[in-house]
């Protein structure tokens, strides 16, 4: 691409390649490609005159010039919803100000038997619209908009038909404006973040760049991973969670010819999977619509809105009736159509609660729904899940306890030796505190056995060694531990979890493993009871002692120690049970049922995948303060909400009254009511947190 | 019979059908569609100019924004995070 240089420091630099050489379509395409060199910090386009403005990591002026020398317009093919948030912002301006310049610079220009016609033809759209809802058999605000204009019309009152017009086009523009500013905002948040997939090939699987897949191609997707694209098995079987799609937590067998989608994951075996729809336009949109459209996610208060909004509607129309009968007054009965609640009701409230959900999502906390904010206002007690949680899941190995003719330095090598095999959390602690010790070792052990949940067998020396759980070590595999033997872990172990070592039947060794809370764990906590959650609880599978002490640290009082996964999942059950409003706050695969069971449930950023598909709400930042945020948040929704309505009520029954009494001009009162709904909507669009007192 | 020709709306009637004849002939004559089309190009090419030059003058404001900035020692925040077009 050709283009000229017109601003030059280090750090920055702005191309202009002229007008026309891409349109707005390709703005996207060229934005990405000018980002995919690494040295790019960001970039800006406009197809306006062929602006392409680089910031780049100083240093690297020639890389980005070349960069952007490669990029042929020709080639580029528009990216699906590649505008973003800044696209629909400078949309929605220029809408807003040709909507406004039209009406009066045409009120101003045109001579008043034309503008009259054409509020005319505008008024019969209204009308059209309200005569065919009503030939639905329903009767709704459409129905009030166009009595409304048709009633300013009959009476010859072009300029008040206008303005109504004028206000109604203006509100449904903020409203779109809202809607779709959120809905990037969760595009963005909910967006498939895959970046490589492994290509299944004739040889070999390689890994390569997402942006290279192509529709056709056969992909390996294994255990634990998020299915990037919609497509069809090829080969393999494994147990696929749909929760993100279907809301069902149980897990999907998946074979040769079934059919799996983008956002998906695999939770147990590995699949070939042949690429029917990259995931730009896959069902990660139909999410996104879901959260939009569905009743079940709205918040119950946004759905009694709307019916109540609805259900106001008939008794507008006897209003008007009334009036005419009584005061036989045309102008007064027009004052009660100008006039109703319903409008601005089924405009503020969705308006408040998408906009809370795009502020959340400003904080780094995806909601997938306004009845989940609802919830977390409403709720009254929190079940943490300790490791992964509270803790940040990266265990220590803290000390090591040898028995009978073994040194510790022995036990922490065998132990290490076995566990490196495996790449869990607990057997990482190990393997990293035998190399922190300088202890080297070599493989003496035959083949290692991995018993899921429980621990690691293998021979050696032709001896069974077996490494694990106490359940595991004592009760599976029949290793006698004393009570000396106990005495002694339980003292040395403290607040540790303890993994055992068993050789030839004999205990070997103990090795203590703690897990520290996250740092502003205790804060979070403090701050949640401070909001006004009455009972804070801990569900680990860890030790009593190791729960206590953690428990104590945090400040909670109420926890449940060696707890099951299935247990955690039959506490909150019995928590709602006894009439608490619960959310689950939860990290791993194992999790998840707890989670689908809470009222409404809390996903860790760092959380399994599984676990952030079922959760209602993600954290993409690994803050625990951001709960506290969000309670804050929803509360001060529900807050914003009913002040909304006590507001519409009050004004607008000022405006009915005034109109009766025939203090104000149906003009008057269209006039206030259309703007009171536009500031209800405009206020309803800021936000409930001051960023700034957040960062304090 | 003369009287008839001094009636005033059969001269406008008669004129008004004459006006859509040749009006129709001006309308559907291949030059004033040329006419047309050039003028609306024109007018296109124009407003695009315009964009262009706004969009120009718009990013040379940006730029002395942003060297003003740099001498007064306050950091650009679009170098820092990305900019989503």
């Amino acid at each position: 691409m050709k283009f000229k240089i017109v601003y030059d420091k280090p750090g920055r630099i702005r191309f202009r390649c002229g007008g026309g050489v891409f349109d707005k379509t390709l703005e996207s395409a060229v934005h990405k490609l000018a980002l995919t060199n690494s040295c790019v910090i960001s970039a800006e386009v406009h197809c306006e005159n062929g602006g392409i403005l680089v910031y780049y990591k100083k240093g690297h002026r020639e890389e980005v010039i070349k960069t952007v020398s490669q990029i042929n317009p020709k080639e580029l093919a528009p990216i699906e919803n590649g505008g973003g948030v800044r696209k629909i912002d400078t949309d929605f301006k220029s809408d807003i100000c040709r909507l406004i310049v039209k009406r009066f610079v045409s009120k101003a220009i045109l001579p008043v038997s034309i503008g009259n016609l054409i509020v005319i033809a505008k008024g019969l759209k209204y009308i059209c619209r309200a005569v065919n809802t009503l030939g639905e058999g329903r009767l709704n605000v459409d129905v009030l908009d166009g009595a409304s204009v048709a009633a300013c019309l009959a009476q010859k009152n072009y300029t008040t038909a206008g303005t109504i017009m004028f206000m109604l086009s203006v509100s449904a523009l903020l409203e779109d404006y809202t809607k779709a500013k959120t809905k990037a905002a969760l595009t963005d948040s909910l967006a498939v973040k895959t970046d490589k997939v492994w290509l299944v090939t004739d040889k070999t699987d390689v890994l390569i760049p997402m942006k290279d897949l192509k529709s056709g191609d056969i992909i390996r997707i294994r255990t634990g991973s998020v299915i990037p694209v919609d497509g069809e098995v090829t080969e393999g079987e494994a147990y696929v969670n749909e929760a993100s799609m279907t809301g069902e937590p149980l897990n999907v067998m998946k074979s040769q010819g079934a059919t799996v989608f983008a956002g998906t994951v695999v939770e147990e075996g590995s699949i070939a999977v042949r690429v029917r729809e990259l995931s730009g336009n896959t069902k990660i949109q139909k999410i996104i619509e879901l959260i939009d459209n569905s009743e079940n996610l709205k918040a119950s208060v946004q759905s009694r809105a709307e019916n109540l909004a609805d259900s106001i509607v008939p008794f507008s129309f006897l209003g008007f009736g009334l009036t005419l009968l009584l005061t036989r007054n045309v102008t007064k009965a027009v004052s009660i159509l100008m006039v109703d609640y319903s409008c601005a009701i089924k405009l503020s409230t969705p308006i408040s609660v998408i906009s809370a959900i795009r502020e959340a999502a400003d904080h780094d906390i995806t909601v997938k729904g306004g009845k989940y904010l609802e919830e977390f206002a409403l709720a009254d007690s929190v079940v943490f899940d300790k490791t992964g949680t509270l803790t940040n899941a990266e265990p220590v190995l803290e000390r090591v306890i040898s028995f009978g003719d073994y040194t510790e330095d022995e036990t922490l090598k065998i132990a290490a030796c076995l566990e490196e095999h495996f790449p869990h959390s607990v057997a990482r602690a190990i393997v990293k505190g035998a190399s922190d010790k300088g202890i080297d070792h070599i493989e003496e052990h035959a083949e290692v056995q991995y018993i899921v949940a429980h621990g690691i067998a293998t021979e050696l020396h032709n001896e069974r060694a077996v490494v694990g759980s106490r359940h595991f070590v004592s009760e599976d595999e029949g290793v006698t531990i004393t009570e000396e033997q106990q005495t002694e872990i339980d003292e040395k172990s403290g607040a540790c979890s303890v993994v055992y070592l068993a050789i030839g039947g004999k205990l070997a060794g103990a090795l203590c493993i703690s897990d520290p809370p996250r740092a502003e764990a205790k804060e979070a906590v403090a701050r949640l009871k401070k909001a006004g959650i009455k009972n804070i609880i801990m569900l680990t599978g860890d030790s009593l002692k190791a729960a206590e002490i953690t428990a104590e640290k945090l400040g909670i009082t109420e926890y449940r120690a060696q707890v099951l996964p299935e247990d955690k999942h039959s506490y909150v059950e019995k928590l709602k049970a006894d009439g608490r409003r619960v959310i689950m706050v939860g990290d791993g695969i194992n999790d998840a049922p707890a989670l689908a069971a809470a009222n409404v449930s809390v996903a860790m950023s760092d959380a399994s995948d599984v676990a952030r598909e079922t959760a209602d709400i993600t954290l993409r930042s690994s803050n625990l303060s951001e709960l506290a945020v969000l309670r804050t948040l929803s509360e001060r929704l529900m807050e914003r909400i009913n002040r909304n309505y006590r507001f519409i009520v009050g004004f607008n029954s000022a405006l009915l009254i005034s109109g009766l009494a025939g203090i104000i001009t149906p003009s008057m009162s269209a006039f206030l009511h259309n703007a009171s709904t536009m500031a209800i909507c405009a206020k309803s669009m800021t936000t409930l947190i001051d960023k700034s007192k957040k960062e304090k | 019979m003369l009287s008839c020709l001094k009636n005033e709306k059969l001269w406008c009637a008669i004129g008004g059908a004459a006006a859509v004849i040749v009006g129709k002939k001006i309308v559907k004559s291949k030059k004033t569609r040329q006419l047309a089309v050039t003028g609306l190009a024109k007018g296109m090419k124009l407003q695009s100019d315009a964009k262009e030059l706004l969009q120009n003058m718009k990013d040379e404001a940006a730029d002395i924004c942003c060297d003003a900035k740099a001498e007064a020692g306050i950091a650009d925040e679009a170098a820092e995070t990305e900019v989503c077009e």
